[in-house]
């Protein structure tokens, strides 16, 4: 002992206190979810859910828009949907790359590539659902006087729901997951604080954050199970 | 009821239609004239263009030649649109919207035609009165697959009269229909048209239902061409050739017993209820009971399950008298030979 270092003070800083759970580095501490859950968790939860909502919207206007193209012009189904389906097909990873030179590492890359992979779920779900309108009420409509709008607004959308409330839900679902990898080209959403922690590699992190996209998928999952609900009554009237 | 108009004559004049790519016509030159409030069958197998023949009149399907017009208008002097809006449509399967319900359902042309909520609602539960949906408080707000098969007919109907139409068309209505229900909703259906006395036109494969509904029956043969075009009775004695006599099939007169009822014979004196004297009691001992609405084709049934000479006929619970089996057969009122009455 030196007279420089006077008894009492530590030669290692501290860093306060820690738990056991975070000094082994266990599979998941409660203690440090929750005491880091304003500053680790919370902003990449929220900018991850404002992520998915703009990517499932703008997916949603676009492939509405062209499913009701398609299925008007019969013809120009199968083109739109081979080029939706082509999207698709693209790994995540491999677009963003794709895109980056033209809108550099941005939020908006982010939002078309995430857009891209929306489209040919909610497509197909738009035009298997007004497919799917039995004939006898169509020719039913069609009889009675309605016109083409109002065919469309009043009978074909609305008995469309159902499937395009269930491709909303699969694209939404989807897009909660591969927004994760957007940590590759924006530091935001749940894939940032997870690509972290994997390098650390700190478990709690990972675990946690992987858990929150996981449950967030769920939670809109079942937002969108409960819209379809209030929307479609009638599916649930048995006598 | 608020039953104004009575109806419209429709008149098809050689209305042809030609599918484009098809080499024949659909339907070939058709003359038929169908009289303001009148229920006419279209009928025949298919290929013979009764389906066709029915869409050509509310514009589902265009005229290649010829016209049609309703009342003395003609149908193309107007809008497809604004043409079905006037003319009553029901459908197999009812066609029903899923989605909406019963009060809805039977609202939609009086909101397409933009009248007010207080109207629209009078006229619903009207409507579910006459075709015996009621209290309608129990029915307006259901759904069509809460409904029987039955039902979502009987709401298809009420849904095609919504806008008083002078015209109603009906593609093989209750062809969808359990054999039960269908007699049901066959004799509703014959009294609402008896009732609201809409010119009428319903397209059915079923001769049978076409006897049983029809003021005349038109038969299409394949080819789209009109083979015969009359009132059941004479269209069953006198079939215009070998294509009418083969598609009314072998039983044509036992069909044609089916227009009579066991009580139109009874009243008309053929037998007298006095004639149930000592001695008669003898000759219908095991005679079965009949009801006076029965068809002399049903009574004949009866009759010959029965293995005995004749029926005993009631009404309301009390006798009315007595018919023979000669008497059913050989009905004064549907027959020729008036020397089969009882001497």
């Amino acid at each position: 002992m030196s007279d420089f270092a006077p008894p009492g003070d530590p030669a290692i800083p501290d860093y306060g206190q820690a738990s056991d759970c975070v000094i082994n580095n266990g599979a998941f501490c409660t203690d440090w979810f929750i005491s880091q859950w304003s500053t680790v968790f919370w902003p990449p939860l929220l900018s991850h859910i404002i992520m998915v909502a703009i990517a499932v919207s703008i997916g949603f206007v676009i492939a509405f828009c062209a499913g009701l193209l398609a299925y008007r012009k019969k013809w120009l189904a199968g083109p739109i949907g081979m080029a939706a389906t082509f999207l698709y097909t693209l790994p995540p990873l491999a677009l963003f790359q794709l895109l980056v030179p033209f809108t550099g590492l941005s939020l908006l890359t982010v939002e078309i590539a995430l857009v891209c992979f929306t489209l040919v779920i909610i497509f197909q779900a738009v035009l298997v659902g007004l497919s799917g309108v039995p004939d006898d009420v169509r020719r039913a409509a069609t009889g009675m006087g309605l016109d083409r709008n109002q065919l469309l607004f009043k009978v074909e959308l609305p008995l469309a729901l159902p499937s395009i409330i269930s491709g909303v839900r699969i694209a939404t679902v989807l897009t909660v997951s591969i927004t994760t990898i957007a940590a590759f080209v924006v530091d935001d959403g749940l894939g940032s604080p997870i690509i972290k922690a994997v390098s650390s590699p700190f478990n709690t992190q990972f675990v946690g954050a992987g858990a929150l996209a996981v449950l967030l998928a769920f939670a809109l999952d079942g937002l969108l199970v409960l819209l379809g609900r209030v929307l479609t009554p009638w599916t649930k009237a048995r006598s | 009821m608020t039953q104004h108009s009575t109806g419209s004559s429709i008149t098809f004049d050689r209305a042809t239609k030609t599918y484009p790519g098809a080499a024949t016509p659909a339907l070939d030159a058709l003359d038929l004239e169908v009289a303001a409030g009148e229920l006419v069958c279209l009928v025949g197998p298919s290929g013979g263009g009764k389906t066709t023949a029915l869409q050509l009149v509310n514009r589902l399907v265009d005229l290649t030649s010829g016209d049609i017009r309703i009342g003395d208008r003609s149908i193309t002097d107007q809008s497809a649109i604004e043409l079905r809006r006037t003319i009553g449509y029901a459908i197999q399967q009812s066609g029903l919207f899923p989605h909406y319900t019963v009060a809805d359902n039977i609202a939609t042309v009086p909101a397409i035609l933009g009248w007010d909520k207080k109207r629209i609602r009078t006229r619903t539960a009207e409507l579910l009165e006459l075709v015996g949906l009621s209290p309608v408080e129990t029915w307006l707000p259901r759904y069509p697959a809460q409904l029987s098969g039955g039902q979502q007919q009987r709401v298809g109907i009420a849904r095609a009269l919504a806008a008083d139409p002078p015209v109603m068309l009906m593609d093989e209505p209750f062809g969808a229909l359990d054999p039960i229900t269908r007699v049901a909703v066959q004799d509703e259906f014959l009294a609402i048209h008896r009732a609201v006395g809409k010119t009428t036109l319903f397209v059915t494969h079923d001769i049978d239902e076409a006897i049983k509904m029809a003021d005349r029956i038109a038969i299409l043969k394949p080819g789209g061409k009109l083979a015969q075009f009359g009132a059941p009775a004479e269209v069953l004695s006198n079939p215009a050739d070998d294509f009418v006599a083969e598609f009314l099939g072998a039983e044509r007169g036992l069909k044609r017993l089916a227009l009579t009822t066991v009580g139109e014979i009874v009243t008309a004196g053929t037998t007298s209820p006095e004639g149930a004297g000592a001695d008669a009691s003898i000759t219908t001992a095991g005679w079965p009971d009949v009801e006076a609405t029965m068809t002399l084709r049903e009574a004949l049934s009866v009759v010959s399950a029965a293995r005995a000479e004749g029926a005993i006929v009631h009404a309301g619970g009390s006798r009315l008298g007595e018919v023979s089996l000669h008497d059913l057969i050989a009905p004064p009122a549907a027959g020729e030979d008036r020397e089969g009455v009882r001497a």
